[in-house]
């Protein structure tokens, strides 16, 4: 097993979840700015659809992840005590995986 | 026309300075080199390295206002006054606008920027075709002045683990190159958050190049080969 942290899985998984939250955000934009929902029950109910939940349900993996890669880099470059650097890194991730888990909670709890 | 030079002598000043000097006797034509030269002759403490005048050597990379180039090819004719000079930044001052060029040989070492065969030495040149040599172009010719690595950020933040795009781009000179054989080493060295992957494609390396040339395509073209050699 290598040592080193990940480099170009990393870079990988940065640019296929920026394509897929490019794609996702335009389909709602798209659809709020198209068909606008009439409450916030009608958009309730269009997020509880099975296609559009499944969307949102791979959209916040992909933020996190996203997320992820963009902060490691910021700490990578800018926090070079160790200690610090383990703290920022640790805080980052479980706020990333806290976040995550009540998006998806909030989303089951719909449909 | 003004100048103002930065100054500083570690075993003397216990502060950098800036100091300002005054030079009349322009010429037309004249490159920075050629008043530093003449500005030298006034205050002959004043320290900088140069040599072949020309752009070829790589010598004489100083920061002018406020961007890295080579004083011998920067006509004084379009520099705003006072002219503000500064060494390289991010790098180890020895004397006024001399620095330590240790770190970024340092990193131009670690790629070993040299070809490197497996098989047997052969009896004549390795040939290449016309389109294989082409590959080399915009890459060979880096004269190792410095002035993009040192107007990197990412290399200011990492200097000791990320390579910088001088490096980098030699890395990929080695990698395009169809006598090395040792791509897959060369990759493997590159992997890892550091060493290739600081790079954030901020391109002042690109912007301050005195030889046009670009990193910063080099240093996309091994990520993608890095992608082909992993999938």
């Amino acid at each position: 097993m290598s040592r080193r942290a990940s480099g170009l899985h990393a870079w990988f998984l940065q640019r296929v979840s920026a394509v897929y939250i490019g794609f996702f955000v335009l389909i709602l934009l798209a659809r709020l700015w198209l068909v606008p929902p009439a409450d916030v029950d009608a958009w309730r109910q269009w997020v509880a659809s099975p296609l559009v939940s499944v969307g949102f349900a791979l959209l916040i993996p992909c933020l996190a992840l996203h997320a992820w890669v963009g902060v490691r880099d910021v700490i990578l470059d800018y926090v070079h005590p160790l200690g610090w650097r383990l703290l920022m890194l640790s805080l980052a991730a479980f706020y990333l995986l806290a976040v995550s888990a009540w998006a998806l909670f909030a989303l089951e709890r719909l449909s | 026309m003004r100048f103002r030079i930065y100054r500083y002598d570690p075993d003397r000043d216990s502060a950098p300075r800036m100091q300002d000097y005054q030079l009349d006797d322009i010429r037309p034509g004249m490159m920075l080199r050629d008043a530093l030269i003449a500005l030298k002759a006034q205050d002959e403490s004043l320290a900088f390295r140069h040599s072949c005048g020309e752009g070829v050597c790589g010598s004489d990379g100083m920061n002018i206002n406020g961007r890295n180039g080579l004083a011998c090819i920067t006509p004084l004719a379009g520099l705003k006054e006072p002219v503000e000079i500064r060494p390289f930044p991010g790098m180890p001052v020895i004397r006024d606008l001399i620095v330590d060029m240790s770190p970024f040989y340092r990193q131009y070492r670690a790629v070993k920027p040299w070809l490197v065969r497996e098989d047997p030495e052969p009896e004549v040149e390795v040939l290449q075709t016309p389109a294989q040599r082409a590959r080399l172009d915009g890459l060979y010719e880096c004269i190792l002045c410095g002035c993009c690595s040192t107007a990197c950020p990412s290399f200011w933040w990492n200097p000791e683990r990320f390579l910088g795009p001088a490096a980098l781009l030699q890395a990929w000179r080695f990698l395009a190159d169809s006598r090395d054989q040792h791509s897959e080493q060369r990759l493997d060295q590159l992997e890892g958050p550091y060493r290739l992957f600081r790079c954030h494609t901020i391109m002042n390396c690109v912007e301050v190049c005195p030889k046009g040339l670009h990193p910063t395509r080099a240093i996309g073209q091994i990520k993608a080969t890095m992608l082909k050699h992993a999938i």
